[in-house]
């Protein structure tokens, strides 16, 4: 089923072997006598979860600005007819009563299970029957920066570790020749770089972002001018820096070190490799609406999250649009148009392409945003900010496709039933990576930390 | 096992249920003031909003004509729906008639001083939750207004008036304001008498009930009192506990006493231990029904955890300092110092011996490191290695204390501590381009040996000290950029969450100056620490009387309240150069408007002469915007208008506030409050009850941090928490040895670095006995010194250093874009990079946004306190070493110097080896230097290199593999 084994597996296993595989030819050119094995310590080696997991590793994607829920996957009837003649919650921070507006696009049943979808993705709909929606998801916060950190976090105002920075904690991973937490973020979301960034726990578990382009990860194009050059340089370091070991009693801070480097270098290699769409066939890059070349867009970002998926990343995050162009329509919800175009394809092509290489069985992907938006209006034609309700869904590993959780009030404003806090989707994404919530601690200025502070339920009905 | 401790942001309030958290009488203070001998309150005004002029609990309420207020909400009547609870027919007309939509309302013609507002309000439909404020400050969050025919009368709310009006606003859902009722003074909101029947019917069954089921936890009786609920007086019950209000008259629904007893979710189920009879919830329903009335008036509080000061005084941090004997020691030949007794004494206790004397190179470069964070150059090695007096060493180190460098190390190790950035941490992340004159003023006070005592005093005080010159005046209002640098948040003004700022203040002062983690309590008595809720508010009154400068945010988006560093006699004369300056700019700006306005409207042939005069307009009134103001200014404090004390707030959330508490120390460390007559905020006394005699923390905290940054690791290995949750010192009667010397020598930092360089513990070699290694893994017990390595800015400064490459002039301000141009949103925050030659301490510092180097190689955090510095291993850092272009551009200057030293490839490499690692190179390195130069030359010849860049680059090859060296970034 996989056309490109070899990137993987070669990689996990040059990863997984230890010991010196550096250029042994460069080694024994520079030293009379051999180099003294050395013990090296992973500091992400793989754990073990708390529990059996059902996923293996996450695709977490998030839509920037405040993807409207009543115009997408959260049907309201009562609303197309209340347009105009009722008011609810409106205007920019849903802080005041609007005249209520009507959802600007159709619903329709999709796959099997029939749920309903609007217009806006056509190809998303048809995946219906391996998606879960939640329609009660609720934070804390109608402010984008403050939202989305929580929707990372756990915390709306102060920086903590990102969710992908507690899972590379919780899980470590099997490939440490490339990061254990990728964000490919070719613009920068609201609250910056905090929405990845490890906060307290160590530096190797920071998110590392991928731009694109022709360096998707800092410092890694080679800059000597030759490979052979580089090679040399290493091989004199290794002869030294185990020469300096050597003279010291065991130091696992100075051989971790010098492993680093090893991985450093194979990096330069591997990575670049990972984000090479060129090595898809036409029929896959099709799948998700990507032109041969192409290496820019979310088509993009969506098939490179596949490959670093199978190379052994274990945390994912896609970010679609940036703090300055996304969802956020104050004043024209037609513009929600252009924006679910840019995403509903390649979203689709990616479950569809995770299913048919059978990695849909151990992979979770979960689509989100940092709020929903106002059944009543804002501006001309737009729906302001609302946390108080708005959907998501997850799909994949673990998860019971076709299902619905969760429900709001006839026009979208408040929970109904099954109300499901940021806290308890950050608990049910853990539970499925076999992390109880509850037990992923660590001890910072006098307290264990969680990534649901005191709170947090697993959300069962969505599993299977 | 789970997080063991709740703290949390007060936003996570509004993920409880809405309907939990509204309460009849939810009383907020915006008065603090005395309370002593106030007349009894009395009837000023009712106004009925929307109806007739009418008379209510016997006194005379104005009409919807009156002249006492302006709304110009929609008004709604519906005299059809039936009241809950039913009410007399007056106040059911004037409830049953109301205003909406917008609820803004501007109350005039009040008497000045305090008053109480009472606020009617009712529900016609459908259940709505809404805020209320008053003169934009909220005074009542989230209320639920009940399902249809539901009424309250919200307050009392005590506001002091100054200009007889006050603005009456809500926030949220649609809601129908009825009446407004004020009196003079303070009115505690008592309500008619209660019926015989319903008195009777109180006595009989509930107040017994209540007793026997609900007291043991919800009276001020109670032991530990649960979910912050008292039951046993009127107000208590219906104020509610952490969830919201226990009984709500007449609303079964949202009275959560109902909901407890009734068994039905499970969250809630009360009594715990067995359901309550049928007959005796019925009894309870019936009592909510008919209003719940309640005789038990007198407000009753719990008194809240108690500190035993005695008991608590036992902890190991919080004992009295004392100066231990020192102890006699078998190995009596080793000890220079008493520093040395202390250690060689516990390690014989474990039957270790301490390690060999560092040799001198090892030393030098240690030392040098140590106190400036750059490296030894080849000279000053060789000429200590020369210098055979006993006092070589000595020397050494007074040079390195004297030297300007050492305040740019040290005062970086504060800067950690204090949290220091540049910008201001809210959503856009403000640039503050003063800010640096806060950090220069810390590199120099290091510079000074400024004693520690006063450097707390300036940095919490210094504008209220005064000063002997205007420099030493300038110089302490700089100081207290300690506090305006606390962290901003948000993007909003009106609802700025100043209590984050202020909380963010008392994190860091307690993290900062005792070793303590005072935020803990902000939202529940201290779990592990004897510091209480009424504590932290006691110290947060200080920080609410002081005016923090505003460094713009998303929606005000320029500078207020900054310090202007000008002679006090000329002070008045500039703040109306600014006042003028103001108002020219508003003419000018008005003209522009004019202007613009005109041409809109003038015919098609005056347009081109309008426009001109516009555009010539635009740009006078752009000149002015641009030019600044004619003095500096200081990212700093000063005293606030109003100085109060302020209540307690339950669960950390400012609109919730429980018993007023006055501004005072923490009561397990005295708990010192101000005279009666002291009219400041409190900070001169706070940072003299910090330093005070009885208060053996700063001395034990301080010399802790100054030992940390010579050993790695402090005697305390948790810098920033001498409470339990951290860990007790291996050597206590060292820590107390060293802090007596501390305070005792007048507090000087430059002597505690010399008593600590001058013991044979600092100069012991890294090298520890396999021994000492295996019984003692993290070197708690020093059987020598610990391997550490560089940190982020040692690792740039060194290579900057080598390269010859670093600018030691002063590095002065950040090149920021000027203030006219700001206009950062959450949007498009502010976020910058720039590039410099100067010490690393220098680099512009963000909030929120990491410093792309410094956030590779652990730099300090700059939204959180950071006691000690992490040291992780990443292939990132790897990457950078192998492909900055930083690291390759100081390589070729390293190697250009290089290559400049001699001609032969042996001096060369004896040169590198000086250079980088304070050593000669060794005759095995020497030979397998030259089979990589050899190998790097035929490389670069295959590549067909220019033969004239064949040398440069192969050195560039070398220098760079050092770079990568672990010798390189670790000190043994």
């Amino acid at each position: 089923m996989n056309p490109h084994p070899q990137i993987h597996r070669r990689a996990i296993l040059r990863s997984l072997a230890g010991g010196s595989l550096l250029m042994p030819g460069i080694l024994s050119e520079l030293l009379a006598d051999g180099t003294p094995a050395v013990t090296q310590t992973d500091p992400l080696a793989p754990r073990p979860p708390h529990a059996p997991a059902r996923a293996n590793r996450v695709i977490f994607v998030f839509s920037n600005g405040g993807v409207s829920h009543m115009d997408t996957f959260d049907h309201k009837p009562e609303l197309f007819k209340a347009d105009g003649k009722k008011t609810g919650s409106g205007g920019g921070l849903s802080n005041e009563q609007r005249v209520l507006l009507k959802p600007g696009w159709a619903f329709k049943p999709g796959g099997r299970c029939g749920t309903l979808v609007s217009d806006l993705f056509p190809h998303l709909r048809e995946c219906m029957d391996d998606i879960a929606v939640i329609r009660s998801l609720n934070g804390n916060d109608n402010e984008h920066y403050n939202a989305t950190l929580g929707m990372h976090t756990g915390s709306f105002f102060f920086a903590r570790p990102s969710i992908g920075s507690w899972v590379s904690y919780g899980l470590g991973t099997v490939n440490s020749n490339l990061p254990s937490f990728i964000a490919l973020a070719p613009q920068m979301p609201y609250a910056g770089t905090q929405i990845f960034n490890n906060d307290f726990l160590p530096a190797y578990h920071q998110g590392v972002r991928v731009i694109g382009g022709a360096e998707p990860i800092a410092n890694l194009e080679r800059r000597s001018k030759q490979r052979g050059l580089q090679e040399l340089e290493l091989g004199l370091a290794d002869v030294l820096n185990n020469r300096h070991l050597s003279t010291r009693v065991a130091d696992t801070d100075l051989s971790a070190r010098i492993r680093s480097f090893e991985t450093a270098f194979h990096m330069q290699a591997d990575a670049p490799e990972a984000f090479d769409v060129g090595r898809e066939s036409d029929d896959t890059l099709s799948l998700y609406g990507l032109k041969r070349g192409q290496s820019e867009g979310f088509g993009w970002q969506c098939l490179v999250a596949r490959r670093l998926a199978e190379c052994g990343v274990r945390f994912i995050e896609l970010v679609d649009g940036s703090s300055r162009v996304n969802w956020d329509q104050h004043g024209d919800m037609a513009e929600h148009a252009g924006h679910a175009k840019r995403i509903d394809q390649p979203l689709a092509g990616l479950l569809r392409d995770l299913k048919a290489r059978g990695m849909l069985d151990d992979t979770l992907v979960v689509w989100t945003t940092e709020f929903g938006r106002t059944p009543g209006v804002d501006g001309a034609k737009g729906r302001g900010h609302h946390s108080a309700c708005f959907s998501s869904w997850l799909a994949g590993a673990g998860v019971k496709g076709g299902t619905v959780h969760g429900a709001t009030d006839d026009l979208g404003a408040t929970v109904a039933e099954n109300g499901v806090h940021v806290h308890d989707f950050h608990a049910t994404i853990l539970h499925l990576l076999g992390l109880d919530h509850t037990r992923l601690t660590y001890r910072h200025a006098g307290r264990d930390y969680r990534l649901t502070d005191v709170h947090g339920h697993v959300v069962q009905d969505i599993l299977t | 096992m789970a997080s063991n401790c709740c703290c949390r942001a007060v936003a996570d309030l509004s993920a409880a249920s809405p309907k939990a958290i509204c309460g009849l009488l939810l009383s907020v203070c915006l008065v603090v003031a005395g309370r002593a001998d106030e007349p009894a309150p009395s009837f000023f005004r009712g106004l009925n909003l929307n109806g007739p002029p009418v008379v209510i609990d016997g006194n005379a309420w104005e009409g919807r004509d009156s002249k006492h207020y302006v709304c110009n909400d929609r008004a709604f009547e519906n005299q059809a729906v039936p009241l809950v609870p039913s009410t007399d027919q007056e106040r059911a007309k004037m409830l049953r008639s109301s205003r909406w939509g917008g609820n803004r309302i501007e109350l005039t013609g009040l008497p000045n001083g305090t008053i109480t507002v009472f606020l009617h309000a009712w529900e016609d439909n459908n259940p709505e939750t809404y805020s209320v404020s008053i003169n934009g400050r909220e005074v009542l969050r989230r209320h639920n207004s009940g399902q249809a025919g539901h009424w309250d009368k919200l307050g009392p709310w005590f506001v002091e008036v100054a200009n007889s009006q006050i603005v009456l606003t809500s926030q949220g859902g649609a809601a129908n304001f009825s009446g407004i009722e004020i009196w003079r003074g303070r009115h505690e909101g008592e309500e008619p008498p209660i019926a015989p029947d319903d008195l009777v019917f109180f006595e009989n069954r509930i107040r017994p009930l209540l007793v026997k089921h609900c007291y043991e936890c919800h009276s001020a009786e109670a032991k530990e009192l649960q979910g912050e609920l008292l039951l046993d007086s009127k107000s208590a019950a219906r104020r509610g506990g952490a969830t919201g209000a226990a009984v709500v008259p007449g609303d079964l629904e949202h009275s959560l006493l109902i909901t407890a007893v009734r068994y039905k979710t499970d969250a809630m189920q009360m009594p715990p231990d067995g359901k309550l009879s049928d007959a005796e919830i019925a009894d309870l329903e019936r009592w909510i029904k008919i209003g719940a009335p309640d005789p038990r008036i007198k407000a009753t509080k719990f008194a809240g955890k108690q500190i035993d000061v005695a008991t608590a005084r036992q902890f190991w941090s919080l004992r009295p300092l004392t100066n231990p004997a020192v102890p006699e020691v078998k190995y009596a030949t080793w000890p220079r110092s008493d520093i040395d007794r202390f250690i060689v004494a516990k390690l014989e206790e474990h039957g270790l011996r301490p390690a060999d004397e560092a040799d001198k190179r090892t030393l030098i470069r240690r030392a040098t490191h140590d106190l400036t964070g750059l490296p030894p150059m080849p000279e000053e090695v060789e000429a200590f290695i020369a210098d055979e007096s006993p006092q070589a060493f000595e020397t050494v180190v007074n040079r390195l204390l004297a030297s300007p460098r050492y305040g740019e190390r040290w005062g970086r190790h504060w800067l950690d501590v204090v949290r220091y950035a540049d910008t201001a941490g809210d959503n856009s992340d403000y640039p503050i381009p003063q800010m640096h004159r806060y950090r220069d003023w810390v590199i120099a006070a290091f510079n000074r040996d400024l004693p520690y005592d006063e450097f707390v005093r300036d940095q919490l005080a210094g504008d209220l000290r005064g000063g002997k010159t205007d420099d030493e005046r300038h110089e302490r209002i700089i100081a207290t950029g300690y506090i305006a640098n606390a962290r901003r948040f948000g993007s909003r003004v009106d609802d700025y969450p100043q209590h984050l700022t202020i909380e963010d203040t008392l994190d860091n002062v307690g993290r900062c100056f005792l070793g303590l983690t005072l935020s803990c309590a902000r939202c529940h008595d201290h779990k592990f620490d004897p510091i209480t809720t009424r504590d932290y508010y006691g110290l947060y009154g200080i920080f609410h009387s002081t005016r923090y400068p505003w460094p713009g945010i998303e929606l005000e988006k320029r500078q207020r309240d900054f310090v202007p560093l000008v002679p006090p006699s000329e002070l008045v004369h500039f703040q109306k150069i600014v006042e003028s300056r103001k108002q020219e700019q508003a003419r000018l700006d008005g003209e522009v408007n004019r202007l613009r306005e005109a041409r809109r409207k003038a015919p098609e042939d005056q347009k081109k002469g309008l426009a001109d005069q516009l555009k010539q307009a635009e740009e006078v009134a752009a000149e002015l915007r641009k030019t600044p103001p004619p003095f500096e200014t200081a990212y700093a404090v000063a005293e606030a208008t109003t100085i109060e004390d302020v209540p307690v707030q339950l669960k950390g959330d400012p609109t919730r506030p429980g018993d007023l508490v006055p501004r005072r120390f923490l009561s397990v460390l005295g708990g010192a409050e101000l005279s009666a007559n002291s009219h400041s905020s409190g900070r001169e006394q706070l940072a003299e009850w910090i330093l005070d005699a009885e208060n053996p923390l700063p001395a034990r905290v301080m010399v802790n941090r100054i030992w940390q940054h010579h050993f790695g690791r402090g005697l305390v290995p948790t810098p920033n928490d001498f409470g339990k949750q951290g860990k007790p010192p291996v050597h206590p009667e060292l820590l107390d040895h060293l802090a007596t010397a501390f305070r005792n020598g007048g507090w000087s930092i430059k002597a505690m670095h010399r008593q600590i360089m001058l013991s044979r513990t600092y100069q012991q070699s890294a090298s520890r006995d396999p021994e000492a290694v295996a019984k003692d893994p993290a070197n708690e017990w020093l059987a020598g010194q610990s391997r550490r390595r560089l940190d982020a800015e040692s690792i740039r400064d060194t290579m900057l250093c080598l390269s010859g490459n670093l600018d030691l002039s002063p590095a002065g301000p950040h090149p920021f874009p000027p203030e006219h141009t700001w206009d950062f949103t959450q949007h498009q925050a502010f976020k910058a990079v720039y590039d410099s030659r100067h010490r690393s301490v220098y680099l512009m510092t963000q909030r929120i946004q990491r410093h792309p180097y410094l956030a590779i190689f652990d730099g300090a955090d700059p939204s959180t306190s950071t006691p000690a510095r992490a040291t992780s291993t990443t292939p990132l850092q790897a990457l950078y070493l192998l492909n900055n272009p930083f690291v390759h551009e100081q390589s070729r200057l390293v190697a250009s110097r290089i290559v400049a030293h001699g001609s032969q490839d042996d001096a060369r490499l004896q040169y590198a080896a000086q250079l980088l690692f304070a050593r000669p190179a060794a005759d095995v390195e020497l030979s397998t230097a030259h089979n990589f130069l050899a190998k790097a030359r035929s490389l670069l010849l295959a590549a067909d290199t220019p033969a004239d860049q064949i040398e440069a680059e192969m050195w560039q090859a070398y220098v760079r593999s050092l770079f990568r060296l672990n010798e390189f970034v670790y000190l043994d």
